[in-house]
């Protein structure tokens, strides 16, 4: 499609910068499934957040006595902390598959699990106490949150919340000096290789651009600026069917292989010149729940022999040039949005970070890897750029802490429906959109 | 008869010839048939207590003040001056009516003397007092029918001569005076039809209740009375209980409101209980209400739920005689409050506290049983409720306390100072089997098991508080291991927190099914429709609801009923309601169901059948009742029609059935929840009560058996269901100017299916209305054919076996309703129950047959590909005794003994339920053999028999359904080409798997590989993205199920931060939870296999 003419003179230099890979914290290593349960994670999360609530408190409400829930007293107002948890009327039951007599008549299925009757419950290792009043909407919490409360138990034995604290933003590593020179990211989830919905054309266009085969100098010009790339999860799509353990005729397995393999080839070329880092999704052969682990190197023969190429986890965090970047492919905020409300995307992401808490739902409805002593989901140090793949449309915000932190929060649409990617200037943190488009107007 | 308490203080008289066996042995060897009624005559001062050990006990009180405050503020609220100054009358529920024997009271009976019975009467008033009523004059009597000829001189003679017998027979018995006097009264037997008015009767009056045992015992031997020689005499009423007939006499019903007015009663001089109003009267006083208006409502009765945890040794189940009791929960609630107002829990040793709970922490065993009394004592609950707390939990405590000699712990009854009665009884009943059961009796307090008033009321697959709240109050209760209780109680107090949260929802789950099905409204209904005490309907059976009536009635009419000896079954047994021949088949077009309001006693109303209306054979040819006046039924019987003579049990129904009417429309017009539950309740008691009249009639061993009644009833149903299959069969014909000609497809006892052949459901309605209306118009009142409901499509597999949509109006069917295919029994594992479901729930709703097929065939190649969840396998059975008693070898019963070898502390002892799977052996193995715990299976990846489910599980209850659909159903669904490939998982724990060698295999083609190459062999190198898709696939998938099992563990526990300890076996993802666990460890390590 295009005419390649290197002109000696305008060789075009990419730009570098400094990688720092900060995902140790989600990698599995010798942990493996020995009849652990989940009640350690969350034992680990409320000891952590507390230790934090706890010192915030002298600054919210000095006055008031910090007490546990059993110790609460009746009509006695004091602040509670402990783990959220949001019963759900609608909430889907694996035991109804045994139980429930089949309905009749099919249920309209919903698009969240939210029901008038949801109420929020406070737990804490010593007990739960039911959440009355209005200051704490059941539709814009879930399970699993660890807040501070401020409130007292009516004599119905409820508690009656008069005020919450949230942990808010974490505490931030200051942004380097800003340097005079554009450099971007590209960040794009999605591809879904072999899906009936990916467009190998797209795809191709895309890598083109990044690698510089596309469009004039200034294009080019622009492409040399591109110092990484970030694939943020469902990557390929294999055909469901083939997996169910049986062994496959020699056709099925190629079938199998082949979208693995157009993706290598593609990544390969993104590889060859930019620094590369794909994270597992939902839909890719990773493990399922949290945090996926790596793609394994033998899915991709061709671009892993590139030391450009880095296979990530999900959730996964890195620097660049002393920038902190966190993103997951999408299972977190979808989550949030089956079992909670909020405008938009960007809100739910909003609230992850004053939750300081990555995925609060897992374990209870995000499959989770049951930690025994710590809970890698909780966000010690906020990012700067925080991304979330898979989503339905691009958006971006800027969100301000209290003590001065500043956001990119940034939400990535699948690029086989929009054939959107986002490029991010890390000079300003600018965001824009690179869109292609394989319709030719007729 | 001696109660327990008495021997310590007056040692039996060695003297004594022939010593009597103790009283408590004799009960547990002759068992008390449930129809069979006795007397229990209880001498007040043999079961109090003396007077000095009162003392050491109220001393002991005031070492535990800080506790006795701690329960004081409970009490029940404080009498009002009106009540303590006696210027009101007193007005109360009574929900419990006993006797004792004491001394005659002398103040309102100035001219007798002796011993006497005194009836207790226990109630609430309305503003939630609590009441004792002492009431005096009521003597015990029966009647017998005077022999001819017997004068006023020869009655006194009669006497004398009874008297002198009835003292041989009870030679140390200080009763001055056994029968008190002879009476002729003017009567009449209920049997048979009589042309007489009345005859003589003689009305004796005794002196104790249980004398009318005695007394006529020696009147149905034979008596010599001079000039009369030796004589027998048939007694009439000596079987009524003492209690039953006071209610009887005074026109008191269970449950019901009763008045003594002002200066009409006496205060007790000196409390004999622990009531706020205590008071003496005579029975002639008493106002009983009717259940009507103002006095159809509930009074505030307090309801206490509780249950106790033992801590058991290892591998036993806990016995008082070794395990202790360590915690008691309570909670109790006013009758009407839908919150409990006193939840607490009484713990050993320390316990952290729960919220919203009053913890009470003991550090000995004896302080926290005391407590538990003093609570009871303090709160002084009118009815206990709880689960399986007549057979486990108050028999254990109880015997607990005899163990450690606490001798004043079972005061427990609202009589002060005395004991509580534990006895062994069986409960035996045609309708409920046999049954042994312990007998605590606390006075003046109602027990209401739970779980008897499940096994009384619903037909389920397991009654365990587990899956009985799973099915009423769809919640999941978590199980704790009687073996993982003493482990909780012997770490520290977080751990018996633990326990002591899990106690609690036991005890109160019993309260929610109370509240949900609304026993005690039911219950309470019941008992004043009938007319019987509360107790009476869960410790006694059917017949004594009828027998109450009939009591009743007759006693209006005057008439007697003869207490009939015992007769046996060898009346023998007679022709049971038919059913039209089932033609089996698929029907695609609508079926109309045309029924018979109350069949049984609409015949018995409509044709005048009762005991008193029936002419034996002999007065037929004697009496010449002209034959207009007689009905002879189709089994051969007379009965005079009601213009002779108006039957008592037509009456009996005729008023049962109006009193229904009447509270349907009431239930109509009723707008508060309460009112509206106490109508249901009782419109439901009534419909259960008019039906039980007619197998009243049918008990061959029951009190009044008369198979002439029950076989006509039987018989003219018969006739009425073949009557109306060839009126609707005539009438419904082209000829006769319909559309198509109809058929009867099936009938069955008070029911008729017909196919009108019309397409539609409108006009399947249309013509069952008329063929209703028509066929109704040619039966004698009252019966009546109605029309209710049309099945379409409906699938008739035989008799008593259907499945169909079921609808009401035109225009959306009701509902899914299966009759004998629904697969409650318990010795069907789930896969059964859920491969019904989906099949009739796609042929019927679907109207997809091919799907229904392709389904089964799924399954059952999932079943042979060994890719079936195993609960959906497990079988559960109870274990009722131990191997050595069982006379056939049963699977259950081989596998509890195998386990006990294995580890004797988890063996499931006698009381628990065994799962078990059916796995692969030996060829000739016997079924017994074969059993496996589902988790030893688990962990040993021991094979399952997939022929045993597919071939004694699957395929019979598979082919009804599809045998009337698809030609060769057995063929195309057993042996398809699905059932082809097998494949069957190698156990770990076999013989030659101990000298088998380990080595890595090829992930890819399973051939051996050396450890260097760790995955893969050379040939599959290439094939490595594939292969690792597959593996990752697995444990994605394994990821998945883990995190939604133990997340919904968490939840039924209703904890984020503890540990899931459950362990019941009755939940249907308990053997997932651990499967998902060990699959998930091998996945991983599969997968890290590819770390290299």
């Amino acid at each position: 499609m295009e005419a390649m003419e290197i002109d000696a003179e305008k060789n075009l230099q990419r730009k570098q910068s400094t990688y720092l890979s900060l995902d140790e914290t989600f990698e599995i290593q010798k942990e493996t499934y020995r009849g652990q349960q989940y009640s350690q994670i969350y034992f680990a999360r409320l000891h952590l957040m507390r230790t934090l609530l706890y010192s915030l408190v002298p600054h919210w409400k000095s006055h008031l006595k910090v007490c546990t829930v059993l110790g609460l007293e009746e009509e006695k107002e004091c602040i509670i902390v402990g783990t959220l948890y949001k019963h759900m009327k609608l909430k889907p039951c694996i035991l109804d598959e045994y139980s429930k007599e089949r309905s009749a008549v099919p249920l309209v299925k919903p698009h969240n699990f939210l029901h008038l009757d949801d109420h929020l419950v406070l737990e804490d290792e010593s007990g739960r106490v039911k959440l009355g009043g209005d200051m704490l909407s059941p539709s814009s919490y879930v399970t699993g949150v660890v807040v501070a409360l401020h409130g007292k138990e009516t004599g119905s034995g409820d508690f009656l919340v008069l005020d919450v604290l949230e942990a808010g933003l974490p505490p931030q590593i200051e942004l380097p000096l800003q340097s005079r020179e554009d450099k971007y990211v590209v960040f794009v989830s999605g591809l879904n290789v072999g899906s009936s919905t990916s467009n190998p054309l797209q795809f191709q266009l895309l890598v083109d651009h990044i690698t510089g085969h596309l469009g004039d100098e200034k294009e080019q010009g622009i492409a040399s600026q591109i110092v990484h790339v970030v694939i943020a999860g469902n990557s390929v799509e294999i055909p469901s069917g083939l997996l169910n353990g049986q062994n496959l005729a020699s056709k099925d397995q190629s079938r199998l292989s082949e979208p693995v393999k157009e993706l290598d080839i593609l990544l390969s070329q993104i590889a060859a010149g930019v620094p590369l880092d794909i994270m597992p999704g939902p839909n890719d052969p990773a493990n399922f729940s949290l945090p996926q682990q790596p793609l394994h190197r033998c899915l991709f023969p061709g671009s892993a022999a590139y030391n450009t190429f880095r296979s990530c986890t999900n959730p996964h965090c890195f620097e660049l040039d002393n920038i902190r970047f966190l993103g997951t492919s999408g299972q977190n905020i979808d989550d949030l949005e089956k079992y909670s409300e909020a405008k938009d995307k960007l809100e739910f992401m909003e609230r992850t970070l004053k939750w300081r808490h990555l995925a609060p739902t897992a374990p209870n409805t995000l499959g989770c890897y049951p930690f025994t002593d710590r809970d890698p989901f909780l966000i010690e140090s906020c990012p700067h750029v925080y991304f979330v793949g898979n989503q339905d449309k691009y958006g971006t915000r800027e969100l301000r802490g209290s003590e001065g932190q500043l956001v990119r929060l940034l939400s990535i649409p699948k690029f086989c429906e929009t054939g959107v990617a986002v490029m991010l200037n890390m000079k300003s943190l600018e965001c824009h959109t690179l869109s292609f488009g394989t319709q030719f107007g007729s | 008869m001696n109660r327990n308490g008495n021997t310590r203080k007056r040692p039996l008289p060695t003297s004594q010839p022939t010593p009597s066996p103790p009283a408590a042995k004799q009960q547990a060897t002759t068992p008390a048939v449930d129809d069979e009624f006795v007397d229990e005559d209880v001498f007040l001062d043999e079961t109090l207590i003396a007077e000095d050990e009162e003392n050491l006990i109220l001393r002991d009180m005031e070492e535990r003040q800080a506790l006795a405050s701690r329960l004081a503020k409970w009490s029940r609220p404080s009498l009002s001056h009106e009540y303590t100054s006696q210027s009101r009358s007193i007005l109360f529920q009574q929900l419990e009516i006993d006797y004792v024997i004491g001394e005659s009271h002398k103040g309102l009976l100035p001219d007798r003397s002796g011993m006497a019975a005194i009836i207790r009467i226990f109630g609430v008033t309305r503003e939630g007092h609590s009441v004792c009523c002492l009431v005096h004059g009521f003597e015990p009597y029966f009647y017998i029918s005077c022999p001819p000829g017997m004068g006023p001189d020869d009655i006194s003679r009669f006497q004398q001569i009874l008297e002198g017998r009835m003292r041989e027979m009870n030679r140390n018995s200080k009763v001055p005076k056994f029968v008190r006097r002879i009476e002729m009264v003017q009567k009449r037997s209920i049997m048979y039809y009589q042309q007489q008015p009345s005859h003589p009767f003689l009305k004796i009056v005794v002196a104790l209740p249980t004398m009318v045992a005695s007394c006529r015992g020696i009147l149905d031997k034979g008596i010599h009375i001079d000039g009369l020689g030796m004589k027998s005499f048939m007694t009439y009423e000596s079987n009524v209980l003492f209690a039953l007939r006071f209610m009887i006499d005074c026109n008191i019903v269970g449950g019901n409101w009763i008045e003594v007015p002002v200066e009409k009663y006496k205060k007790t001089s000196k409390n004999l209980s622990y009531c706020q109003l205590e008071f003496d009267c005579l029975y002639s006083e008493l106002i009983s209400h009717a259940p009507e208006g103002e006095f159809s409502k509930m009074a505030p009765f307090r309801i206490l739920s509780f249950d106790i945890e033992c801590a058991g040794r290892k591998g036993h189940f806990p016995e008082p005689t070794h395990d202790p009791v360590i915690q008691v929960a309570n909670l109790v609630t006013l009758q009407g409050e839908d919150q409990p107002f006193i939840r607490n829990v009484m713990t050993l040793n320390s316990c952290s506290p729960i919220v919203g709970v009053d913890v009470m922490s003991f550090v000995t065993e004896r302080d926290v049983l005391l407590a538990w009394r003093d609570f009871i004592r303090e709160v002084d609950p009118d009815i206990i409720i709880g689960y399986n707390i007549c057979k486990f939990d108050l028999p254990y405590l109880i015997e607990r306390a005899e163990t450690l000699g606490i001798a004043e712990f079972p005061l427990l009854g609202r009589v002060r100072n005395s004991r509580v009665r534990v006895k062994d009884t069986t409960f035996s009943s045609r309708q409920y089997g046999t049954r042994e059961s312990k007998e605590v009796t606390l006075e003046g307090r109602v027990q209401f098991d739970l779980l008897q008033a499940m096994q009384r009321d619903y037909k389920l697959s397991s009654y365990s508080l587990n899956s009985v709240s799973a099915h009423f109050l769809s919640e999941q209760k978590e199980d704790v291991h009687h073996s993982i209780i003493s482990d909780l109680h012997n770490g520290n107090a977080e751990t018996r927190r633990r326990l002591a949260v899990y106690c609690l929802k036991d005890a109160y789950l019993p309260q929610r099914l109370l509240d949900k099905l609304m026993f005690i409204y039911n219950y309470v209904e019941m008992a004043r429709v009938t007319g019987v005490p509360l107790s009476f309907l869960l410790s006694r059976g059917q017949s004594i609801k009828v027998l109450s009536q009939l009591l009743r009635k007759s006693k209006q009419k005057n008439l007697v009923i003869p207490n009939v000896k015992q007769a046996g079954s060898e009346q023998g047994t007679y022709e049971g309601a038919t059913v039209l021949e089932a033609r089996a088949g698929f029907y695609e077009k609508p079926i109309a169901t045309l029924d018979f309001a109350s069949l049984y006693p609409s015949i018995m109303m409509a044709y005048n059948l009762c005991y008193c209306t029936l002419v034996t054979p002999e007065d037929v040819r004697k009496l010449n009742i002209p034959p207009e006046c007689v009905n002879r039924t189709p089994s051969g019987e007379t009965f005079v029609k009601s213009n002779l003579q108006k039957g008592i049990l037509p009456e009996i129904l005729e008023e049962l059935l109006a009193a229904r009417r009447r509270a349907k429309a009431d239930l109509k017009e009723a707008k508060d929840p309460l009112v509206k539950a106490v109508l249901d309740g009782r419109q439901l008691a009534l419909k259960v009560s008019a039906n039980s009249v007619y197998g009243f009639t049918g008990a061959t061993i029951g009190q009044l058996p008369c198979i002439e009644i029950s076989s006509s009833v039987t018989s003219y149903g018969r006739q009425m269901i073949e009557h109306t299959k060839k009126l609707v069969e005539e009438k419904f014909t082209i000829i006769g100017g319909y559309e198509q000609n109809a058929e009867v497809i099936y009938g069955d006892t008070d029911s008729v299916m017909v196919q009108f052949g019309m397409p539609t459901v409108t006009e399947a309605m249309k013509l069952g209305r008329e063929a209703a209306e028509y066929i109704s118009g040619t039966f004698i009142k009252p019966i009546k054919l109605e029309f209710e409901k049309v099945y379409y499509p409906y699938l008739l597999i035989s008799k008593k076996r259907y499945a169909g949509l079921f609808w009401t109006n035109p225009d959306k069917f009701d509902k899914m309703d299966t009759k004998g295919i629904e697969t409650v029994r318990r010795d069907n594992c789930l896969l059964v129950k859920n491969l019904v479901n989906e099949c009739l729930h796609k042929i019927l709703i679907d109207r997809d047959v091919p799907g229904a097929v392709q389904y089964v065939k799924n399954t059952i190649s999932d079943l042979l590909m060994n890719r079936m969840d195993l609960s959906l396998l497990v079988i559960t059975k109870g274990l009722t005794k131990t191997g050595d008693d069982y006379e056939v070898k049963a699977a259950h019963v081989e596998l509890a003994e195998r386990m006990r070898k294995r580890d004797a502390a988890t063996a499931p002892n006698v009381g628990d339920r065994v799962p078990y799977v059916i796995i692969k052996a030996a060829k000739g193995a016997k079924a017994y053999e074969r059993s496996e715990d589902p988790i030893y299976v688990l962990e040993n990846n021991i094979p399952i028999d997939p022929q045993y489910y597919l071939e004694n599980q699957i395929s019979k209850p598979l082919l009804r359904i599809f045998e009337p659909i698809l030609k060769n159903a057995s063929k195309e669904l057993l042996h398809g080409s699905h059932t082809r490939s097998i494949s069957i998982s190698t156990p770990s724990n076999s013989g030659i798997m101990k000298f088998a060698k380990k080595q890595l295999s090829c992930i890819g083609c399973k051939a051996l590989i050396s450890n260097s190459d760790r995955t893969l062999c050379s040939h599959c190198k290439g094939r490595e993205a594939e292969l690792y898709c597959k593996t990752v696939s697995q444990v994605s998938e394994l990821e998945l199920l883990f995190g939604r099992l133990w997340t919904q563990c968490q939840e039924c526990q209703g904890s984020l931060h503890q540990d899931v300890l459950c362990t019941s076996r009755d939940c249907p993802i308990f053997y997932r939870r651990k499967k998902a666990q060990k699959d998930m460890a091998e996945a991983k390590r599969q997968l890290d296999r590819w770390n290299f």
